[in-house]
């Protein structure tokens, strides 16, 4: 199998033709473009590989796309405010949004509203989820940082008040940006301020690893995969670029003249407001207040490329493309549901059984059987067998050997026509 | 006898030839013959001694008494008391001046000094502790740890000695202990524990009969021994003292398990709650010029780190009991178990011996004795809850102590509780000092009521639970405690540092727990009035601001905290406060700054309200805290702008001077112009619904003061200046200009930097250039004397923000000219004095002056224009020579010079007819060589450049 193929999906405050565009990464050919307004700054997110959402500038709702249907928005999610920041989980099942001060989160499958965290004090800038989905961060601007776990965020308890597993506060001025590294609950997280630091922190126990000052603020930071190194944009847009692991300091000194600039990227004007890296770590990807998106080679920290908007980025990620973007013919695999803009409460969902009602895909099981109770009939059944079997004489057991003999049989059978079926399915060229 | 000798020798040499084989004759009565070879014994013999030479080449120095080291170990052994006290006496002597001895000796030392712990003779178990304390004070912990089971062994069998003095004595030794080897003595705490449970109590024969109300945990009771020398009471102290402090040692040694989360429960808000791991602080220039290397993953992060909070599930519990020490809840608690009821009962003896009148309303009155010993036991009862090994345990301990204890501890402790010392009457003095004298060796025997009360109060409070558990009925017992924390606080009793701030953790607790808006305010209010005390200690003053700032960041999820008035109205008042306090104590400055930037980034309104009143008082250029303060408190303090919701034109007035003044540094001069560029409307950035704090008037006005560096006074002042201070203006050089220090200088080039990249960032560049020549007409083409900086700064601002589309106004290239034409006079005059350090400013003045000559090809006209050779006088002739061969080096304006050829042309003849020197100078054959060179050079280009002509 090949590669993943990258994109660069970017999108800038003020165009008329179209929202968010889709390029590839190495050649910088221009693949697709979604159409309808324009998405505010971190408001982007790929949701799973079948949606693409994006917050509405200065507006209160959210636009969502199929991502093989370009030119339709597939729903409007409307928000109870401003939506400043959005993200979804990288497995696709939660999207948290930030809208004034209160983190929202829902449930993708079911569009029930979970949870709303409004421990900020003033409003959300920026919000990530680890990679494994088991966490999230949020910054703001009221300098802090806080670490949720979802599963304590997720509970159906109402009256318990979720609190943040870390508070990070060792910032002073708002936070602009900031990133979630590799490992799931291990991850190292970069947050980058208006107080010209970049901060990198331990996630599994909230502490700071690393403050670095520089000469003006920084409004995005992101780490390479690899997290060798920590890309900070700044205020005056440089880019700085600062050497995590650090080892032959002495070795190729005498080579290097001049120091001072080859560990920035100088090309942008003003305000570089996102970062990106590309999966093998070499290529950076920046977007600018000045209205630019630029490309770059980490090893030489040359520009590559530079492509024009109509407004100031908002977003510009590399992502590995989904696969349902180039298939026009595809189709998500769960719709989306109607998003609730209120708490969801567990009266309303018939709260006859404390359980939980699990359902990955929502629309390839209609029976209303809880775990539970399945459970409770498969352990009827088996007792029942169990007791004819014991108690039942010899005669009515050989019946029933064979009835079960033929049941297996017949089971078989459907299990290979199914593989039949299936493979013949996978094999056929599309 | 000689003579006989002499005449006999003759013969017995003629006979020794045959006598030698003569058989002797022996026969019996007479005498044996001596023979020859018979040695004289009759002689005496006197030993010389040379005892000190022999010892100094064999064992090392001595005492006085010529004692070796090993010579008095051994006397250790001797049967003789005095012999064993005089030798501990020597090894003291010994030691103390030949101190390397210790460290050779120390495994023999130890063990035989440890031996005599239980030695019968008290003067010599007196002279072994102080030989321990001797040794114990130059030998550090870790090398005694090897040594320490053994003489903890012999401590332990000394505590449990039969004879009472000996008992005595070990807490002594214990004391020595305590004092340089606390961290030992806590790492096996189970021993000694029960040693000190035997040395008060005994335990109780499980044969004899129960009485129905003991329950199970009290199978210990107090002992009373008649024989000792002091009272049971007295005895029980001195064992108390001492547990007091084995437990504080505990307590200490524990390692700290959870950093945050205990601070924010326990209120120890003394401490500044910093993280476990020293972070990595790094500054981009260091990094960038390679000085620091980086290395934030150890083990490439392969593992967690031992600091995450995620737990794995522990492992199984090995059965630990009170055996096993310390380490678990359940030791701790059963450990309690036994001793809660030995100090209630003491605690009773103590109040009941007290008081034998005992009749209502003396009853809070105590003597000095019972006092102290009321307030070991609740000192002990302090540390038993604090011995929790963690935080979720210690939550445990509480509610165990409030099941089991909470009606006995009511039923003795808040019976009299606010206890006060008793009156002793004049006549019992006398028996009184007989008594102290006693007891001198007791230390801490006078404790204030204060101690005791604050002390109770603060056990008390951990009792308590959090309202809404269904049970209220704390209330009886809290009113009283909480109306004493509210006195003592409110009625201005000089407090000490330890009081304070065990009363504020009280408080944090009562707040924290009970939850009610009337106790919160009742208690704050009370806090607040001695807050507003004057004369205050810095550690004072700074706990109580702690407390404050911890309590104001506690308010998540407590809107009694979240609402209360008290707090609001200390929020407000704190911005007042920073301005009041100046400069006098940077440290409270400090502090006072931390607390209003957590407010303000939480967007207190109070705060922020008080924070934009006085802002124009703290942000004043002259006196504002913004510059007095250290550096550290000046970037926390233009941090704080952020915040503001409002900026008044008086207020950017202020900071403009701040920034230019010098008395900031140039680099956070540049990040404070750059937060007022993120609070306009113009930066761009902007998440969610923030409004904008300045309008773009005003932003627009404050770049522009800052860009010129000089207010409007100074630079009116300026002009009436004599002529010592500035240049006098000429002819080459139109504008007289002022020359600023080079510091100022540098400092303003730095701000013009940061105003230009701002300036460049607006929008509309041919705009922003409109706004600024508009200032530029309006306020400075009429000056005739301009600083140097200023002139430079402007010269490199409208470089930068100039395209080719626009076309400056006349009046403003004209004055521009004029500061450009003066600028490069004055880099002459500053290259012929070639002081070294005026580099940096040298190469910003001729930057500028390129720059803005190439952008803008008319002003380069004017200034060719404005030279009239005509006018010059002699001297000034080679001063203009070496500008145009300067101009004409510079390759960038060698186009722009070229298509004002005829104009040159003009000049450089009238340079050649007016310098009528006989011989040509130098710098006229340099002039007219460039000249040559920059000529040729364009007509091979000039059909290139025909374009450029269009602009003019």
């Amino acid at each position: 199998m090949a590669a993943p193929m990258e994109v660069i999906v970017s999108s800038d405050s003020g165009s008329q033709l179209w929202n968010c565009a889709v390029s590839e990464l190495h050649s910088g050919s221009s693949l697709l473009s979604y159409r309808g307004g324009n998405t505010a700054c971190r408001g982007l997110a790929l949701l799973g590989s079948d949606y693409i959402l994006g917050a509405q500038l200065g507006k209160n709702f959210i636009n969502v796309w199929e991502l093989q249907r370009k030119d339709q928005l597939q729903q409007k999610i409307v928000c109870p405010g401003v939506v400043t920041c959005l993200t979804a989980a990288p497995n696709g099942l939660y999207l948290a949004a930030g809208i004034a001060e209160a983190v929202y989160l829902w449930e993708v499958s079911s569009g029930n509203l979970l949870a709303v965290l409004s421990r900020h004090y003033q409003d959300l800038t920026c919000l990530r989820f680890t990679d494994d989905s088991s966490h999230f961060v949020s910054g703001g601007k009221d300098n802090l940082a806080l670490v949720w776990s979802l599963a304590s965020v997720v509970q159906l308890d109402l009256n318990h008040t979720p609190e943040p597993r870390h508070v990070l506060s060792r910032h002073s001025l708002p936070i602009t940006d900031l990133h979630c590294g590799l490992m799931g609950p291990q991850a190292r997280v970069a947050t980058a301020s208006l107080d010209q630091t970049v901060k990198l922190w331990e996630l599994s126990s909230g502490e700071l690893l690393l403050s670095v000052l520089f000469d003006v603020g920084i409004m995005s930071v992101t780490l390479d995969p690899c997290e060798y190194f920590l890309f900070c944009g700044g205020s005056d847009g440089n880019i700085f670029q600062v050497s995590l692991c650090s080892q032959s300091l002495s070795r190729d000194k005498a080579f290097q003249s001049d120091n001072d600039g080859n560990q920035v990227f100088k090309g942008h004007r003003n305000l570089v407001t996102c970062l990106s890296v590309s999966m093998d770590g070499t290529l950076l990807l920046s977007g600018s207040h000045d209205e630019t998106v630029r490309l770059w080679d980490v090893q030489s920290k040359q520009s590559i490329r530079c492509i024009s908007h109509k407004g100031a980025v908002t977003n510009a990620v590399i992502t590995p493309a989904p696969a349902n973007m180039f298939l026009p013919d595809s189709r998500p695999a769960a719709a989306l549901p109607r998003f609730s803009r209120h708490l969801h409460t567990s009266e309303g969902e018939g709260g006859e059984s404390g359980g939980v009602c699990v359902r990955p895909g929502l629309f390839t099981q209609d029976e209303d059987e809880t775990h539970l109770q399945k459970a409770e009939r498969l352990y009827s059944l088996m007792n029942a067998v169990t007791d004819k079997a014991v108690f039942g004489d010899g005669e009515n057991t050989k019946v029933r050997v064979a009835e079960l003999e033929e049941e297996v049989q017949t089971l078989k059978k459907i299990n290979k026509d199914l593989y039949d079926f299936s493979s013949q399915l996978l094999t056929k060229p599309t | 006898m000689v003579t006989r000798s002499g005449t006999a020798g003759m013969k017995a040499k003629k006979k020794k030839r045959q006598d030698d084989f003569q058989k002797v004759k022996l026969k019996v009565g007479k005498t044996k013959p001596k023979a020859n070879n018979a040695t004289n014994t009759n002689f005496r013999t006197k030993g010389i001694h040379l005892s000190e030479q022999l010892r100094r080449d064999t064992s090392g120095p001595t005492t006085h008494r010529q004692l070796g080291i090993n010579d008095l170990l051994s006397q250790l052994h001797h049967y003789n008391a005095n012999v064993k006290q005089s030798a501990l006496l020597g090894l003291k002597e010994l030691l103390s001046l030949n101190p390397s001895l210790v460290e050779q000796h120390l495994s023999r030392l130890l063990s035989e000094v440890a031996a005599l712990f239980t030695d019968k003779d008290g003067n010599v178990r007196m002279a072994a502790s102080r030989l321990l304390r001797f040794i114990a004070q130059c030998v550090p912990a870790e090398r005694v740890a090897p040594f320490f089971p053994l003489l903890s062994a012999h401590l332990s069998c000394a505590m449990t000695h039969i004879e009472p003095g000996i008992q005595e004595d070990a807490m002594k030794i214990l004391d020595v202990l305590l004092d340089h080897y606390p961290a030992l003595l806590a790492a096996r705490p189970a021993i000694l524990l029960t040693n000190f449970l035997e040395l008060i109590s005994h335990r109780r024969t499980s044969g004899g009969a129960k009485k129905p109300q003991e329950t199970k945990g009290r199978s210990w009771a107090l002992s009373v021994n008649p024989t000792r020398a002091v009272t049971s009471q007295q005895w029980r102290l001195t064992v108390l003292l001492r547990l007091g402090r084995f437990l504080q040692a505990v307590v200490e040694e524990r390692p700290e398990e959870e950093g945050d989360m205990s601070v924010s429960s326990d209120g120890v808000f003394g401490s500044s709650g910093e993280g476990r791991i020293t972070p990595l602080d790094l500054n981009w220039e260091e990094l960038s010029y390679s000085k620091t290397g980086v290395k934030v993953y150890e083990h490439s992060g392969a593992k967690p780190t031992p600091h995450s909070t995620y737990r794995l599930r522990p492992e199984v519990d090995s059965g630990a009991g009170v055996g096993e020490g310390l380490s678990s809840a359940e030791a701790v608690q059963s450990f309690a178990a036994t001793l809660v009821p030995l100090l209630l009962e003491m605690w009773v003896e103590a109040s009941a011996n007290d008081c034998p009148w005992n009749s209502g309303e003396g009853a809070h009155l105590l003597t000095p004795d019972a006092m102290s010993v009321m307030f070991q036991v609740l000192t002990i009862l302090q540390l038993l809850r604090k011995l929790a090994p963690q935080k979720e345990d210690q939550d445990a301990l509480d509610a165990w102590f409030r099941n089991e204890y909470l009606g006995d501890f009511k039923q003795h402790f808040m019976k009299n509780f606010p206890y006060g010392t008793r009156d002793t009457p004049k006549h019992k003095k006398k028996l009184d000092l007989k008594r102290s004298k006693q007891t001198a060796a007791v230390p801490g025997q006078t404790v204030e009521p204060l101690a005791l009360n604050i002390t109770l109060c603060q056990v008390m409070v951990f009792l308590s639970q959090r309202q809404g558990l269904g049970r209220d009925n704390d209330a009886d017992w809290l009113i009283p405690l909480r109306s004493f924390v509210r006195d003592t606080l409110a009625n201005e009793v000089k407090l000490s540092y330890k009081h304070l701030h065990m009363l504020l953790g009280t408080v944090w607790r009562m707040v924290l727990t009970q939850r009610s808006k009337t106790v919160t305010e009742d208690l704050l209010a009370a806090v607040y009035v001695y807050y507003q005390q004057r004369n205050l200690t810095l550690q004072t003053r700074s706990l109580l601001l702690s407390f404050y700032s911890k309590l104001y960041l506690q308010e998540q999820g407590h809107t009694h905290i979240a609402r209360s008035k008290m707090l609001c109205r200390w929020l407000a008042a704190l911005p007042v406060q920073l301005a009041q306090l100046g400069h006098r104590n940077p440290a409270l400055s400090a502090r006072l700054i931390l607390s209003i930037q957590a407010a303000a980034s939480r967007g207190n309104k109070d705060l922020l309200n008080g924070l934009q009143t006085h802002a124009c008082r703290l942000y004043d250029p002259q006196e504002g805290v913004v510059v007095l303060l250290p550096a550290e408190s000046q970037q926390r303090l233009v941090q704080l702008l952020y915040f503001l919701p409002k900026m008044s034109q008086a207020l950017l007035a202020n900071l403009s001077r701040c920034c230019t003044a010098g008395r900031i540094s140039a680099g956070l001069a540049a990040s404070l112009i750059r937060i007022v560029h993120l609070r306009s409307s113009l930066s761009g950035w902007s998440v969610g619904s923030q409004e904008a704090a300045l309008q773009d008037v005003d932003y627009i006005s404050f770049l522009f003061s800052s860009l010129t560096g000089f207010s409007a006074d100074e630079l009116a002042t300026l002009q009436e200046a004599g002529d010592d201070s500035v240049l006098a203006p000429s002819p080459l050089s139109p504008l007289s200009l002022y020359p600023t220090p080079l510091e100022q200088f540098t400092h303003h080039w730095d701000v013009v930097e940061e105003v230009c990249h701002c300036l460049e960032t607006l929008g509309s560049q041919s705009q922003c250039f409109d706004i600024l020549q508009n200032g530029i007409c309006k306020y400075l083409t009429r000056l005739g004397v301009v600083p140097d900086s200023m002139a430079a700064g402007l010269l490199r601002a409208v470089a930068r923000l100039l395209d080719l589309s626009i076309l400056p106004i006349d009046p403003v290239l004209r004055f521009l000219s004029q500061c450009c034409l003066s600028l490069l006079a004055l880099l002459i005059t500053l290259q012929q004095e070639a002081p070294s350090d005026t580099n940096h400013k040298r190469e910003a003045i001729w930057g500028a002056c390129v720059s803005a000559l190439s952008t803008i090809p008319r002003l380069l006209r004017m200034v060719l224009q404005s030279l009239r050779v005509g006018d010059l006088c002699e001297e000034e002739l080679p001063q203009l020579g070496q500008i145009l061969s300067m101009l004409l080096q510079h390759t960038p304006l060698r186009n722009h010079l070229m298509a004002n050829a005829a104009l040159l042309q003009h000049i450089i003849q009238d340079l050649t007819r007016y310098s009528r020197g006989e011989t040509r100078e130098q710098w006229l054959t340099d002039l007219l060589y460039c000249y040559s060179v920059t000529v040729a050079h364009g007509s091979t280009t000039h059909r290139g450049n025909m374009g450029l002509r269009d602009m003019y």
